[in-house]
């Protein structure tokens, strides 16, 4: 019940994220700081050894990119 | 000596690899440009490009679940990756991954109680081949395929993606599926052997993901990945040894036959200033085994100069143990799912390091490849992480890893 609650309550600050309407239209020319390699909204390549080796010293995986559980040995 | 010698092969044919596609791409380009000279257009050449990374792993700890929950967890691990993706033209794009791990363990030494078992040193070699497209109206898709192999896994591994920007470039919606055919070669303790622990020696693992990204403002972005994974076999390990209260003797770890994992993470990017910025990631994790899991990292980039910076981060993780899991001897041998693995029980980690990035806007230094056109390959950046990794009860672990990419 309190695990529904938890899932219940993440997929609700889901949605509020998802239709927030606050979000300002930025045009192309006003991207330099989005465009800053720094600002990739993605783990760095060098991180797939690191997010790899979590993936099997914890249980839990997955949503970052790297390993969820099939391809190796892990969980 | 002889598996050391084997790895510089492979690396040297990997980087010959990535100098033949830099030719060939050249030439492609070059067929490309004449064509548009016939009809007068200007064609924007895309840039296709490289990334050779390598790192060195090691760990120690007491709580090995080869001998049930306790002793050496001594690991070592060499790894090293390549990645190449070679734009056809501007729509198109070919994309190839591979690597190796070379690794020894003193804790799959214990397989074998008392004698060295050849399962100390192995080496995992992993490979996938891709295409992906951008098609119109803000449309991309991509298909992978590959596999991995090791001496007591093979796994087969197949993929799909779609994703759709918007117009104005602000927002990215993207859905994956992923799917991996994997099987085991039963290996069981040496006292354990002689009878059929296990129902089978396949896993299925197949992963839905659905992933959003968002500009907030000229200086904030985040995105939302959401995931669905489940799996089924054997999701067990067949040279982990459980010790029982009630039972001298040992038997192999038991586990469910099916498995889901739900993972929700989060990314917020936000550019301080020149000098700082700020990159952070949240993920929430569910399993149907008991386990859930938080997640929180924070780095900080530090801009010394257009192109020079450093990082210093931090990763804390936290989960609850699965059911299935108790220490060293602490089970019973009336409950029908039992393992010591500590990777399933409830544990806190830390995770601390930095790294530095050097990226000058005219790259570090180039190579002219033969061929009609002299392609460059240019070697665009470097970087270097290193990271120090504790985990409850007793895992310590170092990793540092090198990466250079390429452009040509």
């Amino acid at each position: 019940m309190k695990k529904k609650k938890t899932l219940i309550g993440l997929l609700a600050v889901l949605m509020a994220i998802f239709s927030m309407s606050s979000c300002a239209s930025v045009q192309g020319y006003q991207k330099m700081y989005l465009n800053d390699q720094e600002m990739e909204l993605s783990a760095r390549s060098l991180e797939y050894f690191c997010t790899n080796f979590q993936s099997y010293r914890e249980g839990a995986s997955g949503a970052n990119g790297g390993k969820v559980g099939g391809g190796c040995g892990c969980n | 000596m002889q598996l050391i010698r084997k790895l510089i092969w492979i690396n040297g044919l990997l980087l010959c690899t990535v100098a033949v596609m830099a030719q060939n791409n050249g030439r492609e380009r070059t067929s490309v440009a004449s064509d548009t000279s016939q009809v007068f257009k200007i064609k924007k050449l895309a840039e296709s490009d490289a990334s050779i990374l390598f790192s060195y792993y090691e760990q120690d700890g007491a709580n090995a679940a080869v001998t049930g929950g306790r002793g050496t967890e001594q690991l070592t691990d060499l790894t090293s990756k390549i990645i190449v993706n070679l734009a056809l033209d501007e729509k198109n794009t070919i994309s190839f991954d591979g690597g190796f791990d070379y690794y020894t363990s003193a804790s799959t030494d214990n397989i074998d109680a008392f004698v060295s078992s050849a399962s100390s040193k192995d080496l995992r070699v992993h490979g996938n081949i891709g295409y992906s497209r951008k098609a119109k109206n803000g449309w991309t898709w991509g298909l992978k395929a590959g596999g991995s192999s090791e001496y007591d896994y093979n796994s087969l591994q197949f993929s799909a993606y779609v994703g759709k920007t918007s117009k104005d470039g602000n927002r990215t919606f993207g859905l994956s599926g992923q799917a991996f055919i994997d099987r085991w070669s039963l290996i069981y303790p040496a006292e354990l052997r002689g009878q059929n622990w296990v129902r089978t020696d396949q896993r299925r693992s197949y992963s839905f993901s659905a992933s959003f990204s968002q500009v907030i403002n000229k200086r904030m972005q985040m995105s939302i990945t959401a995931d669905m994974v489940t799996q089924s076999g054997l999701l067990g390990t067949p040279f982990h040894r459980v010790y029982f209260q009630d039972q001298a003797e040992a038997r192999v770890e038991n586990l469910p036959f099916n498995r889901l994992k739900i993972p929700v993470g989060i990314r917020f990017n936000y550019y301080v200033s020149d000098m700082l910025l700020i990159r952070s990631y949240y993920r929430y994790y569910w399993d149907d085994w008991g386990i859930q899991g938080h997640t929180a990292s924070i780095e900080l980039p530090i801009k010394i100069n257009r192109f020079f910076s450093v990082y210093p981060y931090y990763r804390y993780h936290t989960q609850s143990g699965s059911t299935f899991f108790k220490p060293f001897g602490e089970h019973t041998t009336d409950v029908r799912y039992y393992t010591s693995d500590y990777d399933l029980a409830n544990l806190s980690s830390h995770d601390i390091g930095g790294g530095i990035r050097y990226s000058p806007a005219d790259g570090i230094g180039g190579l002219r490849l033969p061929g009609k056109k002299n392609r460059l390959l240019l070697l665009k950046e470097i970087s270097l992480r290193y990271g120090h990794y504790t985990r409850t009860p007793s895992l310590k672990s170092n990793i540092i890893s090198f990466g250079m990419n390429f452009s040509f």
